[in-house]
This record gives structure tokens, C-alpha cells and sequence, in this order.
């Protein structure tokens, strides 16, 4: 069993700097120190919101200590359209309009929830995935 | 206008009963615009022997007023090849995950102080697992940058 992440950043010679970016990286998904696939999922999930209310994506005392990784994607197209991310009430960062993000999550509290809370009462959606062991 | 572009693939042929292939892609942004972030740390390699916490953007001021409700991007590698070996990330104290060998994260940072009461800084922080050195990389891609002002007191 494999899963694989590949991430690629780039930027023209010239434009974020004089040299180009060309960034390639590409990881197997595997559980803590070991070669061993992960191999459970939670499913690529949407959730779409109507509220400024904050809600947990997933709680920490759900899971046990792992190398899990989340995926995240505001699907929005409106630029100013954002998810403020939280883990375990502190703010990780904003995902604006067509942004993603991908991270360990190591569920080591119970606290360590990822909630997300959208920017405006407007409809936000939301699409995740989460890599457990 | 600078044109950064993020992408990821997440691929598996066996995770499921369906294949899993799903690819996104997006330009990197100024907070709530379509003008391109144009400013960043540049990419950093460090050979990291032990096993203390560090502060990989010391260079950026947590919590400023600079980066109020502004844009930043963070990616940091594991390069080690151990299996067994890996970083703890942390922000704002707080435990995000472990990157194990190859692992990498990339995130957006809002560089907002801790909530808890601890006064700690938003900081992005690593501590290897190990001492025997391993090799780390990061960069972060950003806007309003504010950096610390000269400070000669040595003690």
C-alpha cells in the first residue's frame, strides 16, 4: 500500500526573485518511524458553511498519537472568501479562495482539535482529508 | 506582479477500492487579492545537531501589527533519510505535528501571538528527534515583512 504527496513550487526567474523557483518534493504517506504505509482514511470530505460559527474538522481526542496529515482546500473563487484555521485554539493561518494546505497532525491532546471558522455568513465550502494510523 | 504557484498531488492506487488521484493548484496571493505575494525569506538549508527547539523565522516579527490580516506561506522538508528520525513542529508552543523522513508541510501562517495567556509568539518552531544531525529545509513566502530592529546588547 502507497500513498504518495507530491508538491511542487514555482515561480518564474525574475518574478518572487531574480532566479527561478523550482521546487519538487515527493513523500510516501507512512506511520511514525516506520516504512509501513498509512492506511486509513477519513475520506475526501465538503462541508459547506452558512455561518461565521467555528466548527471542528477533526477532534483530537479521536485519534491517537500518529503521522497523520490533513489536506485542506477553500474551494471558494471569491478572493476575499476565507477559513481561519485553528489548532488547539491557536490560530495556524488563513486559506483564502483556492488555497490548500497540507500537515502532520500529531492528535497528541485531546485539545488538539482542528476547527475552522469561515470569514463571512456567506456559503464557504470547504474540502478535507485526513491520513490516519 | 510575481506569480508563485503551489501544487499538490495526492496519489494511491490501493488506499481504497477507487484509485485516489487528486491534484490542486493555486497562486499565491496577498490576503484577500489577486496581487501575488512578493516577498520571502528564500529558501534555508540547515544541518541541525541537536535537539533544541528553534525558531526558523527569526528574522520575522510574530504578532506585529506588519502582519496583521496578511498573507504568509510556510514549507519545511525533513530531508533525513532515516525513518525513525523527525522534527516536531510547533506554533505558538503548540504541537502541529511530526515530520518523519521526506515529510513536508506546507501551511499558511497568520503569525498571530498565543491566545493561551503564555505570551508566547507565533513562532513556527523544529526540534529534531535526534543529535546526530539531520538536514532540514524551509522558506516562507510572504507579504509585510517587518524585521527586528538592530539590537548590539550582549548581554
Amino acid at each position: 500500500m502507497a500513498i504518495t504527496a507530491e508538491l511542487t513550487l514555482t515561480s518564474a526567474a525574475g518574478d518572487l526573485t531574480t532566479d527561478a523557483l523550482a521546487l519538487s518534493t515527493s513523500t510516501s504517506l507512512t506511520k511514525a518511524g516506520l516504512s509501513t504505509a498509512i492506511s486509513q482514511t477519513a475520506g475526501l470530505a465538503r462541508k459547506t458553511t452558512e455561518s461565521t460559527s467555528q466548527y471542528t474538522l477533526f477532534d483530537g481526542d479521536a485519534y491517537s498519537d500518529g503521522a497523520h496529515k490533513i489536506y485542506l482546500k477553500n474551494t471558494e473563487s471569491t478572493a476575499g472568501l476565507y477559513f481561519v484555521i485553528e489548532i488547539n485554539s491557536e490560530q495556524m493561518g488563513k486559506l483564502y479562495a483556492g488555497d490548500w494546505a497540507f500537515f502532520p497532525w500529531e492528535a497528541n491532546a485531546d485539545t488538539n482539535d482542528i476547527k475552522i471558522t469561515p470569514s463571512t455568513s456567506a456559503s464557504h465550502t470547504l474540502e478535507y482529508m485526513l491520513f490516519y494510523e | 506582479m510575481a506569480t508563485t504557484t503551489a501544487a499538490i498531488t495526492l496519489t494511491s492506487t490501493d488506499l481504497l477500492t477507487d484509485a485516489l488521484s487528486l491534484s490542486a493548484t493555486n497562486t499565491l496571493y496577498k490576503a484577500g487579492t489577486t496581487v501575488g505575494l512578493d516577498q520571502t525569506t528564500g529558501m534555508a538549508r540547515a544541518y541541525l545537531t541537536a535537539t533544541t527547539v528553534v525558531d526558523i523565522f527569526p528574522q520575522l516579527i510574530e504578532g506585529s501589527i506588519a502582519f496583521e490580516n496578511k498573507s504568509s506561506w510556510v514549507y519545511i522538508c525533513n530531508k533525513s533519510e532515516d525513518e525513525t528520525e523527525y522534527i516536531t513542529v510547533k506554533i505558538c508552543e503548540n504541537e502541529i505535528g511530526r515530520l518523519y523522513a521526506g515529510d513536508y508541510l506546507w501551511m499558511p501562517w497568520s503569525m498571530r501571538e498565543s491566545v493561551n495567556a503564555n505570551n508566547h509568539h507565533g513562532d513556527v518552531t523544529v526540534a529534531p528527534s535526534v543529535a546526530t544531525g539531520m538536514w532540514l529545509e524551509w522558506t516562507c513566502i510572504n507579504e509585510g515583512t517587518e524585521y527586528p530592529t538592530e539590537n548590539l546588547v550582549t548581554a
